[in-house]
């Protein structure tokens, strides 16, 4: 859901926030209508999109581990289905390795990961999406969002110029959190803060964007960090060449082309 | 000036109790400052090259020492796998989650940990092991089988046999071990069922040893003081004489402790046996003082006159006894090991502090005690007749005996050294914290359960280096064939129960993508198929634990090793599993190895401890040979004086060698404490021997008072202590019962030694015991090869102690000592001043 501003590259909907005056919307939003405006922001923006993306793993003891790869998304409706599909790059052991999603809101989403050196597709369960990225601070459910239903959405502060909202597992047994808060600006929904608290209360791990930009009318997250409080580690993700509306082919998203990667769209 | 200060401390007795009580206060002062230290790593120096790699590798690899908490069921036909006990564990988990100093997110259980499995058709899930509370039994025997197939958690989470689960609970310090485990103890106490509980590990084996070591040392201590006490009434039926030697013991023990504490050292393991090991050191000098009192002063009738009598006899005898002690333990200063050092010199301490009370507190406190006090030293003297009468007895047929049968003695005694010899020959050097506990300790039981069940509670670790840290060796399929052939080698040599490293995952990860077939549980053929299964590994809920067995750059492997037994002894034995490997077959990569862990930094403490010991052992011998040549101005007696000390020493220890007891840290340090008592006895009897015999003229005579006074201190100091310390040997600490063991055999061994051999050899040799040669020692040029022979033994000693000299450059050097000195002793001894020296002898 809201969270993932990580994600929040991945772009959709134009916001015309020309038309819409800050009064108005804090006036006028319930929550449901923040999280779900936020969620397009994080992850609808216009109707695909690309980007190369960098991830530093920073480790508790400093040691860094870099990953970069090419994120492809085409959503068939906004809010709703989409389809991602992640090249990487680098490290050169794992060049041409693919992951892809499919992703459902009414039930789980379908997973593959294509191993090159193996020449090998698997399909990956997806009954648990808190699973790690790639050995990432981000989990899986960050790159993809989190869907809106699973939680309980309550705004529990609009003060300045962010709305906090407290979202709470309706299933507890399914993640490691007890609760978290995201912090959505007011003025073009872009989720730029979650906070995570353990099934303790102890606050553990915080995602947020670091910086925000305007590309093609889009507000998009280029650069965003997951910190891991108890581990002392992050992830630092930086969004380059973000792009909108290229026209990516549906037929692309499909097991075909994860052991053809589509060149084009890559570079 | 001795005897000034003894005749002050007479004259002016309040003065002399004023002052000890302000000493004591004083001392008592700084008890509250204690600072305990209960860790056996500090027996290294913290900038000792293992404790540093240690925690270099802990903190390189995330590793955190832990505490192994054992579940197991042995009624349920299911084993731990049957719903309300994986409940129950799960439970268990949750709340040891939240103690004070629990690292949550490395707790090792069924309910923390992620495994990779088939899912429906063709997949691969990521899943934690057991997600929550489970419902049917089912879901039961799908973790254990689930557990059993990853070949991280059999064996290490889950028993074989599916009876015992184990919860690995990380630790932020070890020094918090003991509350932890009873915080632990406490949850599972309310927990039903048929599960029994067992807690264990080295940390909580050692936490807890310091945390019962100190109320073994509140009760041990006082305890012998009291058993002494009472024995001593048994010999002088007069508590107001016999109180003066206690206070003297507890007067030495806290101003010693106090210094101690005040000094900012901290109480270790070893200093806690402070008390233990000074009670008897100090009480035998006092013995030896109202043994000679009680007798005298029947004879004198008057308290001032005897006083002076025993003090002037017993003043040489008992300044060497306590120079040889205090010698012995201030070797242990030279030990590389830091709390045996305090020990050593705190020990020394207050062998000299008891030494200084003995000539002021005793003779003060007998001039405060009323003459009319000792008129019943007539009484008991008739009361305890029979006692007296047997004791007597006794040693005047050991008197006729030994020397009738001098010859006979001696042979015998020679035949026991060489058959000690070769009990020494025998001994295992080998220590085990764990085993410190006696056998019905519940460390002890969990120990021997859980390691019965799983493949081993004790931990070390292997780390594997490549030389060329840009390389990611170790994703190089050949180097982790080179590993896994090594793992492979260490289960199957025995000693290690499992070992869990880098190519375990790749193995697993590898089979399980490539549909769970176990013909591919093998090592994939590229490096690239090798990265791809770790970053597969990556996208699971942990995917930390890599960074447990390898580093991001794949420059460094650490191998988790686990073994059934702590004893170092076979761990030293995986350590040259490993060096063979490593130098039989030959790495595709440049790589080096190092080892850390706690079982690791026990063994080479160990080795530093007995070979330190050893060392002290043979530099306080060599020193106690040149004060008892000053003492007895002759290297011969010196030797002879030796003797008992010797047998007593070889025959102890020869026992560790026959009955299997190993040669641990507490028989370690005891070889201090051993050399100085028994060389006690034999400095009393050899000086009054020599005394006796300058009244007398003839050993016949001199034999005959020997046996009366001396020999009866001799006896008593060794009943008293004998027994004192009996107490010990059913102390619910191993070390203590050690120590126990100790006093009673040096007590009983030295004193039959030296009342049978002595006058033995006194009757073979009286010419060298009694003095007839040359006046000047050095002019006796044998006695000067004696003394030759000795000082190389020195130089040898001093070269290996404190330089990286080999055995046969010191070897070479030491017979050049030999050969020079030899030289220089013929030269001396035709000098003239040796001629004018005996006949300055002569003339007087």
């Amino acid at each position: 859901m809201i969270k993932l501003i990580t994600k929040s590259l991945f772009f959709g909907i134009v916001f015309c926030l020309l038309l819409m005056s800050p009064n108005k919307i804090i006036a006028a939003e319930t929550v449901e209508e923040i999280i779900v405006k936020a969620n397009n922001v994080a992850y609808y923006e216009g109707k695909d999109g690309r980007s190369n993306v960098k991830m530093t793993i920073t480790d508790a003891q400093g040691r860094n581990r870099v990953r970069e790869f090419t994120i492809l998304r085409f959503d068939i409706e906004d809010g709703k289905e989409q389809k991602y599909y992640v090249y990487f790059n680098k490290p050169a052991d794992v060049q041409d390795m693919v992951y892809m999603v499919w992703k459902y809101l009414d039930r789980d989403d379908d997973r593959w990961l294509y191993l090159p050196a193996l020449d090998l597709v698997r399909r990956i369960a997806a009954n648990d999406n808190r699973s790690s990225f790639v050995g990432s601070n981000f989990v899986y459910e960050d790159i993809s969002g989190r869907g809106l239903a699973l939680d309980n959405h309550e705004l529990i502060s609009s003060e300045g110029d962010v709305f906090k909202i407290k979202n709470t597992p309706k299933d507890s047994a399914d993640v490691e959190f007890s609760y978290f808060e995201v912090y959505i600006q007011k003025s073009n929904f872009v989720p730029v803060k979650a906070e995570y608290y353990d099934k303790q209360g102890k606050l553990y791990k915080i995602v947020e964007a670091i910086e925000v930009k305007d590309i093609n009318g889009h507000p998009t997250v280029t650069k965003s960090k997951a910190t891991d409080l108890a581990v002392g580690s992050n992830t630092v993700i930086d969004f380059l060449n973000v792009e909108y509306d290229l026209g990516i082919e549906d037929e692309i998203f499909t097991e075909r082309y994860l052991r053809r990667p589509p060149r084009k769209w890559l570079n | 000036m001795f005897k000034k200060l003894i005749e002050f401390s007479f004259n002016k007795p309040k003065t002399i109790i004023a002052a000890t009580i302000v000493l004591v206060i004083l001392a008592a002062f700084q008890f509250p400052r204690i600072k305990v230290d209960t860790d056996p790593e500090n027996m290294l120096s913290e900038d000792e090259f293992v404790r540093v790699f240690h925690h270099e590798v802990k903190r390189e690899f995330a590793i955190y020492d832990f505490i192994v908490l054992g579940i197991v069921n042995e009624k349920n036909s299911q084993g731990v796998f049957n719903v309300e006990t994986l409940n129950r564990i799960y439970d268990i988990t949750e709340k040891i989650k939240k103690i004070d100093g629990v690292i949550t997110r490395e707790i090792i259980a069924l309910s923390t940990k992620d495994n990779i499995r088939q899912g429906v058709v063709g997949s691969v899930i990521f899943e934690w092991l057991m997600n929550g509370p489970i419902s049917n039994p089912r879901q039961a025997t799908v973790i254990r089988d689930e557990a059993l197939d990853n070949p991280m958690f059999n064996g290490t989470i889950v028993s074989e046999n599916g009876r015992a689960v184990c919860v690995y609970v990380p630790i932020e310090r070890k020094n918090i071990s003991y509350r932890v485990s009873q915080e632990i103890y406490a949850i599972v106490e309310q927990e039903k069922g048929d599960d029994r509980y067992y807690i264990t590990g080295l940390p909580v084996a050692e936490d807890t040893f310091g945390v019962e070591m100190f109320k073994q040392m509140a009760i041990s201590a006082p305890l012998a003081g009291l058993i002494i006490f009472i024995l001593m009434f048994f010999f002088f039926r007069n508590i107001v004489l016999i109180i003066s030697p206690m206070l003297l013991a507890i007067s030495t023990v806290l101003i010693t402790m106090g210094l101690l504490i005040g000094f900012g050292f901290p109480v270790h393991i070893m200093s806690s046996m402070i008390p233990i090991f000074l009670m008897p050191i100090a009480v035998l000098d006092s013995v030896h003082i109202l043994s000679e009192f009680f007798d005298k002063y029947r004879l004198l009738q008057d308290k001032r006159k005897t006083v002076f009598a025993v003090m002037d006899e017993l003043f040489t005898p008992m300044l060497f006894t306590s120079l040889t002690s205090a010698v012995g333990f201030f070797s242990l200063s030279f030990s590389p090991i830091p709390p045996v050092q305090t020990f050593g010199v705190f020990v020394a301490s207050g062998v000299m502090i008891a030494w200084v009370l003995t000539l002021t507190l005793i003779p003060a406190y007998i001039s405060l005690m009323s003459e009319k006090s000792f008129d019943k030293f007539k009484a008991a003297d008739s009361q305890s007749e029979d006692h007296h009468g047997i004791i007597d007895n006794v040693l005047s047929s050991i008197r006729r005996f030994s020397i009738k049968r001098s010859k006979l003695i001696i042979a015998l005694s020679i035949i026991v050294a060489v058959i000690s010899l070769y009990g020494i020959t025998r001994i295992n050097v080998n220590d085990n914290p764990v085993r410190w506990f006696n056998k019905n300790h519940q460390i002890r039981v969990a120990d021997k359960i859980l390691n019965k069940h799983f493949a081993g509670t004790y931990t070390a670790y292997l780390v594997l280096a490549a030389k060329d840290k840009k390389a990611q060796v170790f994703i190089e399929p050949k180097m982790l064939e080179y590993v896994e052939k090594l793992q492979k080698l260490l289960v199957e040599k025995g000693n290690v129960g499992k070992t869990t490293a880098l190519p375990d995952v790749v193995k697993k990860v590898y089979y399980e993508l490539l549909g769970g077939d176990r013909t591919n549980n093998v090592i994939p053929k590229t490096k690239r198929a090798i990265a791809q299964c770790l970053i597969s590994y990556e996208n699971s809920h942990k995917p930390d634990d890599l960074w447990h067995m390898t580093t991001p750059d794949y420059d460094k492997v650490n191998i988790w090793i686990q073994l059934k037994s702590g004893d170092n002894r076979d761990t030293d034995k995986v350590l040259k599993q490993v060096d063979e490997y490593l130098k039989n077959n030959k790495s595709p990569f440049e790589i080096e190895h190092n080892w850390a862990g706690l079982t690791y930094i026990n063994v080479v403490w160990q080795n530093k401890m007995v070979l330190g010991m050893l060392m002290n052992f043979i530099g306080s011998f060599i020193i106690v040979f040149f004060m008892m040549t000053f003492l007895f101005r002759s290297p011969m007696r010196g030797l002879i004086s030796m003797i008992p000390l010797t047998l007593t020493i070889v025959f102890i220890y020869s026992l560790l060698g026959f009955i299997g007891k190993d040669y641990d840290m507490p028989v370690a340090v005891l070889s201090a404490l051993t050399l100085g008592l028994s060389i006690d006895f034999a400095i009393h009897f050899i000086q009054r021997a020599r005394e006796l015999y300058a009244i007398s003229g003839s050993w016949e005579k001199a034999s005959k008072e020997l046996f009366k006074g001396p020999a009866r201190a001799i006896t008593r100091n060794a009943f008293v202590i004998a027994i004192g310390f009996l107490p010990l040997l059913v102390a619910p600490l191993i070390p203590y019962r050690t120590v126990g063991f100790f006093m009673f055999m040096i007590m009983f061994i030295s004193s039959i030694v030296t009342l049978f051999i002595l006058p033995a050899i006194m009757t073979v040799l009286p010419g060298i015991v009694f003095n007839k040669g040359r006046g000047k020692m050095l002019c006796n040029c044998k006695y000067c090869q004696v003394i030759a022979v000795a000082v190389s033994v020195a130089v040898v000693y001093i070269l290996r102690g404190y330089t990286q000299v080999s055995w046969s450059a010191a070897l070479v050097v030491s017979i050049a000592v030999v050969a020079v000195m030899g030289g220089i002793c013929s030269k001396i001894s035709d000098h003239k001043f040796c001629f004018t020296g005996n006949e300055k002898e002569e003339k007087k």
